[in-house]
């Protein structure tokens, strides 16, 4: 039995940490620009002038970046019927009770709700965010909508991927080297991702 | 503090657009020629380096003569600017005690949420400098005890400046002198959607402010009301709320267990 279970290739952990680093700059951006009190964090950035040029191509860059990892992983993201019984029971699985939890395959229920998640809130930001660059060129109607759906978006988007950092270093102890590496060992498989354990096994 | 204001009286506006002159001059703008568009307005809207116009509304009267409701559009000034609302850059858009709304443009980073912000679709983006330009109530002129450069300009006295509350009671006193003429629907123009303004208007037909090309019941937009309070609020609470709950939940449970099913080292 190998001690090392190779779990996310080279170019999985390139797309995911490029999409990373594009998602932090956009996020602090926009969060620079999300109230005065923040707006000492598009200083750092280089200035509001900076910031404000800056936070549309980091918003690109990383929508692109998005859909090169919708390429790489949507087919393994489609929920599943035990995905669903797992999302109804994510409460369990929150205080690690996770008897009657059906077993996760490569990735998890709440995994697969954060891709498409992000997807969706991606798209939002970026139709609205396109609509807020160029205002000029925007009806009023839709400058009015964006300049509403951007900030809620944001937030939504923001707070998953809060909760995306947490379980993917302190909460769950392994991810973080699985993403960084590419790596876990057998027993975490065995631990967290039991379905595809069996099904790495087996082959 | 009493609060300046501008007091527009449409009533005697001869449409000689000295005003706009002054503007232009006083401010240093540079000035683009527009296209004929077959009407007597200078141009047919406000210019990023063209921050007061004179409208020449044209309006049919019910005995079928034709008048022009000219009306002087440029920034309102308003008690709760919308602009101010939507900046997101510290001291970008600032609201002077004496009630003028104005602009710094070493601060201003272009964004053009005011110009969403605004009810009266005033604030202009300058496409090079990328800044947003409008009438200033020319606050550099007022520091100083001058009259605003359209004021000055004007040979009708139909703009005069003073402070808010003085040209309140002269707008009332002309609007009803104008009611006592014939003008039945005479009145001021001073919308409470956006707390009042800082231009105020006599209007010979107030029931009708868009005939002037005025909106009737400006107000901040509600997207932006919603996005600059309860979103904004709630969103904050929900960032430092998932922060803190990320927290709290590894004090409470601590990280996922890793089981030793398979045998191998954790």
């Amino acid at each position: 039995m190998p001690k090392q279970i190779h779990r996310f290739s080279f170019s999985e952990r390139a797309i995911h940490w490029l999409a990373a680093l594009s998602f932090l700059y956009a996020a602090l951006s926009g969060l620079g620009l999300w109230s005065h009190h923040l707006y000492w964090i598009a200083v750092v950035l280089g200035g509001g002038v900076t910031t404000r040029w800056g936070h549309p191509w980091g918003g690109i860059i990383f929508s692109v970046i998005l859909g090169a990892m919708f390429l790489t992983w949507a087919r393994q993201m489609r929920l599943s019927a035990d995905d669903r019984t797992w999302l109804r029971n994510a409460r369990k699985y929150a205080v690690h009770d996770e008897k009657g939890l059906p077993e996760a395959g490569r990735f998890n229920g709440g995994q697969k709700m954060l891709f498409w998640g992000q997807g969706v809130l991606t798209f939002l930001l970026l139709a609205s965010g396109v609509i807020l660059w160029f205002p000029e060129w925007m009806p009023r109607t839709l400058r009015l909508a964006a300049i509403l759906i951007h900030p809620i978006a944001a937030v939504g988007s923001i707070g998953m991927i809060i909760l995306h950092i947490y379980m993917g270093t302190a909460g769950v102890p392994g991810s973080f080297r699985a993403m960084i590496r590419g790596w876990v060992t057998p027993a975490w498989a065995a631990s967290h991702h039991p379905k595809w354990y069996r099904e790495t096994f087996k082959n | 503090m009493h609060t300046v204001a501008k007091l527009v009286d449409t009533s005697t506006c001869i449409g000689c657009k000295a005003c706009e002159v002054a503007c232009q001059e006083w401010n240093d703008q540079d000035f683009t020629i527009g296209a004929f568009d077959g009407t007597y307005q200078t141009l047919p809207d406000l210019e990023h380096n063209f921050w007061n116009l004179i409208k020449f509304n044209e309006f049919s009267r019910e005995d079928g003569h034709m008048t022009w409701n000219m009306a002087k559009y440029q920034c309102m000034h308003c008690v709760d600017p919308g602009c101010l609302k939507s900046c997101p850059a510290p001291g970008a858009i600032f609201q002077q005690k004496d009630g003028i709304v104005d602009f710094n443009h070493d601060l201003c980073i272009g964004c053009g949420y005011c110009i969403t912000g605004c009810p009266f679709d005033v604030p202009r983006l300058n496409p090079n400098s990328k800044k947003v330009y409008k009438c200033s109530l020319c606050s550099d002129r007022t520091a100083v005890g001058l009259e605003p450069a359209c004021i000055k300009a004007c040979p009708t006295n139909c703009l005069t400046f003073g402070t808010r509350e003085d040209l309140i009671q002269i707008a009332n006193a002309r609007s009803a002198e104008l009611r006592e003429d014939g003008f039945a629907g005479a009145g001021v123009y001073n919308p409470q959607g956006v707390g009042g303004t800082h231009v105020l208007y006599v209007l010979k037909d107030a029931t009708d402010p868009e005939s002037y090309g005025l909106p009737k019941d400006p107000k901040i937009p509600w997207a932006v009301s919603l996005w600059q309070g309860p979103v904004k609020w709630l969103g904050s609470l929900v960032l430092v709320g998932g922060v803190l709950g990320a927290f709290f939940h590894y004090l409470r449970y601590g990280p996922k267990p890793t089981h030793d099913k398979a045998g191998g080292d954790a």
